[in-house]
């Protein structure tokens, strides 16, 4: 317990590189997804192509082995990234993928009676998209896009394998010296359940919202 | 050329080993889990509401924190206690726990979307409710997510490569250590993501297979 | 077409059920003998569907008894006169001699129509799987449908699955069968395989409640007619009284606004 509170510090280090992680992260995760949503939705042939070969890339390969690949493989090129960085780009990378569905799925979901209604008011495009489709697709994809995150959350743990000092990192390190796994580790999971218990809950909030306003 | 064909010959049997392992380490995670949800998912909706308290406490612990952690947690905890468990153990309790809980959670989408009508008819016709359940109810359920297990089964794969942190010997931890020999850095890595796409692209293919085939017909 | 006066299959003494506070079910009592077709019609909320369903328990009554071939369905009263609800075995034992057919004919999917109907006879009956299956093939002759042993039910017609539902009740050798409005749900097309089916059972001897819409069915089918209401039975008798004449002003509302055509 007395080894607990004399970590804290370190474990708050950790901490705040987690949440650093996650919320850029997340952010480009977000971004890029819906970039990739609407070039499968919206774009021409070739758009499609790329956006499923990325798409089949993200799904197939673990987190793990990319996080390796930007670790070892990109130095040999010559670029130096810094582990921050580069855990930020290729978690939302992967992570992009996963957006994407969620952002599709809630497009889709939304009726195709929406646009035909909207054509027949004699609106185009981009204003039958923004006024009436996508209010209503954002209400769908609130709840698997924070299911996602919650994901996105966990997945930075795998940082700490390529030396970035996330909670996880730190967690380890201390072990390695001392030796207390279960009150060490037992703080290091209280973190992230803290965190994404929270935005679970923010999850079924929304599915509460989604379902009554039909 | 020679050097190419020396590199292969130098790499392959080493990831060869990797992918085995990696295929079994797969393949247990895969039955275990799916086992191990079946008694999560009976206490999850039992009518005595301790018990279903108790699986979804375990429930939300396990999907809230990351797999990794929970590896960790295992591995150094497990000596701590006197039993020292292998890396490939841990992991692999560590898979399961944290697996099973999502399919627990995707056994019980399937049993609730199964109508109250079945068990009804099974009932009229003098089974018991739990023979009602196992024999109508539970077979419908597993058909219906099919696609949700099949998932589910990708997830898997792709973590077992978090063993290669505890020094088991599958697919990412040999490749790694073949690129601290080797150098070749890009063919590895290349390598190791084309092996991985494979692997998860067979077994989406097969749990199509098996979906098409268990279908019901509405 | 009166049935001899032959012993009593079912017999109903003070049937009481509560939804919470509200009394669905009002002291209800009748018997039905063997061979007997009853058959129960009455305004939507008068409680028949629900009291076809007390009968083989898909449905727990709070007072009174219901007995099948003498035996208490459902509850006993132990040694100090308190009443408990017997052992799921029991239950089912005795919901297996009374076979159902449902509205919506809840076949099992994932099964072909031959299994829908050897189901209960290898799980309940304890029956060898081989001879459970000539059993199902000879009854889903009998309804009409030798030629769709293999094919699942997603594959049938309404009528088709309804007569494989009736099929599967039959397997378990009922001694009574309830048929809970089952054709309400089909395309009026396809109710008259249905219902010479019923007629087919009905002249082999079989004890039948039914609970209905169809009017015509019910005059012609029927040796005894229970008009329901409010949880009540109001008249009983055989149709060609309850149809003729009816005695209470309740009965009289509900021919006439069947006479001019309106949904029951």
């Amino acid at each position: 317990m007395d080894l607990l509170i004399a970590s804290l510090p370190l474990l708050g280090g950790g901490v705040w590189i987690t949440l650093q992680l996650a919320v850029l992260a997340a952010i480009v995760a977000t971004v890029l997804g819906l970039t990739i949503a609407f070039a499968q939705l919206f774009g021409g042939l070739v758009l499609r192509i790329v956006a499923e070969a990325y798409l089949y890339i993200a799904r197939g390969v673990p987190l793990l082995v990319l996080l390796f690949a930007m670790y070892y493989a990109l130095p040999y090129a010559g670029i130096m990234v810094e582990p921050m960085s580069g855990g930020v780009l290729v978690i939302g990378f992967y992570f992009a993928a996963f957006m994407a569905d969620v952002f599709r799925g809630a497009m889709l979901a939304v009726a195709q009676g929406q646009w035909e209604a909207g054509r027949a008011i004699g609106l185009r495009t981009p204003t039958i998209l923004v006024d009436i489709v996508l209010p209503q697709a954002l209400r769908v994809a609130g709840p698997p896009y924070v299911n996602t995150l919650i994901m996105l959350v966990k997945g930075t743990s795998l940082v700490s394998v390529i030396g970035l000092s996330d909670v996880t990192f730190v967690g380890r390190q201390i072990i390695e010296r001392t030796l207390a796994p279960f009150e060490i580790f037992g703080a290091v999971a209280a973190v992230y359940f803290v965190i994404c218990f929270a935005l679970s809950r923010c999850g079924a909030y929304l599915e509460r919202r989604a379902s009554f306003v039909h | 050329m020679s050097s190419e064909i020396a590199l292969i010959g130098r790499i392959a049997p080493v990831l060869a080993e990797g992918l085995y392992m990696t295929l079994e380490l797969s393949v247990l995670a895969i039955v275990l889990s799916a086992l191990w949800a079946i008694p999560v998912v009976l206490t999850l909706i039992s009518p005595r509401r301790p018990l279903a308290l108790v699986a979804r406490a375990y429930i939300e612990v396990v999907r809230n924190t990351p797999v990794l952690v929970q590896m960790y947690f295992i591995f150094f905890g497990s000596s701590i206690l006197g039993y020292r468990l292998t890396g490939f153990v841990a992991g692999l309790i560590a898979l399961t726990l944290q697996n099973g809980a999502y399919i627990a959670e995707i056994y019980r989408a399937g049993i609730q979307s199964v109508s109250q009508r079945q068990t009804e008819s099974g009932l009229a016709i003098g089974l018991t409710p739990r023979e009602a359940f196992w024999v109508i109810v539970f077979p419908q359920a597993l058909r219906k997510v099919v696609p949700s297990l099949a998932n589910q089964g990708v997830v898997i794969i792709k973590d077992t490569s978090l063993v290669a942190t505890l020094s088991v010997a599958e697919l990412t931890f040999e490749a790694r250590l073949l690129v601290d020999r080797t150098a070749a850095v890009y063919e590895i890595f290349l390598t190791l993501a084309l092996l991985y796409m494979v692997i998860t692209g067979v077994f989406s293919g097969l749990m199509r297979l098996v979906e098409r085939r268990l279908r019901i017909v509405q | 077409m009166q049935p001899p006066a032959a012993s009593v299959e079912i017999e109903i003494r003070n049937l009481s059920k509560w939804y919470g506070t509200h009394q669905v079910l009002k002291a209800l009592s009748t018997d039905v003998r063997r061979s007997e077709a009853v058959v129960l019609i009455g305004p939507s909320g008068s409680g028949k569907t629900t009291f076809l369903r007390c009968i083989n328990l898909l449905e727990p009554f709070q007072e009174g008894e219901i007995r099948i071939g003498g035996e208490s369905m459902g509850y006993q009263t132990d040694a100090t006169g308190r009443r408990r609800r017997r052992s799921e075995r029991d239950i089912a034992r005795l919901r297996a001699k009374v076979g159902m057919v449902f509205q919506s004919f809840n076949l099992f999917p994932h099964m072909t129509a031959l299994k829908n109907v050897a189901l209960g006879p290898v799980r309940v009956n304890g029956m060898a799987r081989r001879e459970a299956e000539e059993l199902a093939a000879s009854l889903l002759a009998r309804v009409g449908l030798a030629d769709k042993l293999d094919v699942v039910p997603g594959r049938l017609s309404g009528g088709q699955q309804q007569r494989v539902a009736i099929a599967r009740a039959l397997a378990m050798s009922p001694k009574a069968m309830l048929f809970d409005e089952v054709t309400s749900a089909l395309d009026p097309e396809l109710v008259a395989e249905v219902l010479d089916v019923m007629r087919q059972l009905r002249e082999d001897g079989m004890t039948m409640v039914i609970v209905t819409h169809e009017m015509a069915f019910a005059r012609a089918f029927a040796n005894r007619i229970l008009f329901m209401a409010d949880g009540k039975i109001l008249e009983q008798g055989p149709p060609a009284e309850l149809f003729g004449d009816p005695k209470t002003a309740r009965l009289q509302a509900f021919l006439k606004r069947f006479r001019e055509g309106h949904q029951l």
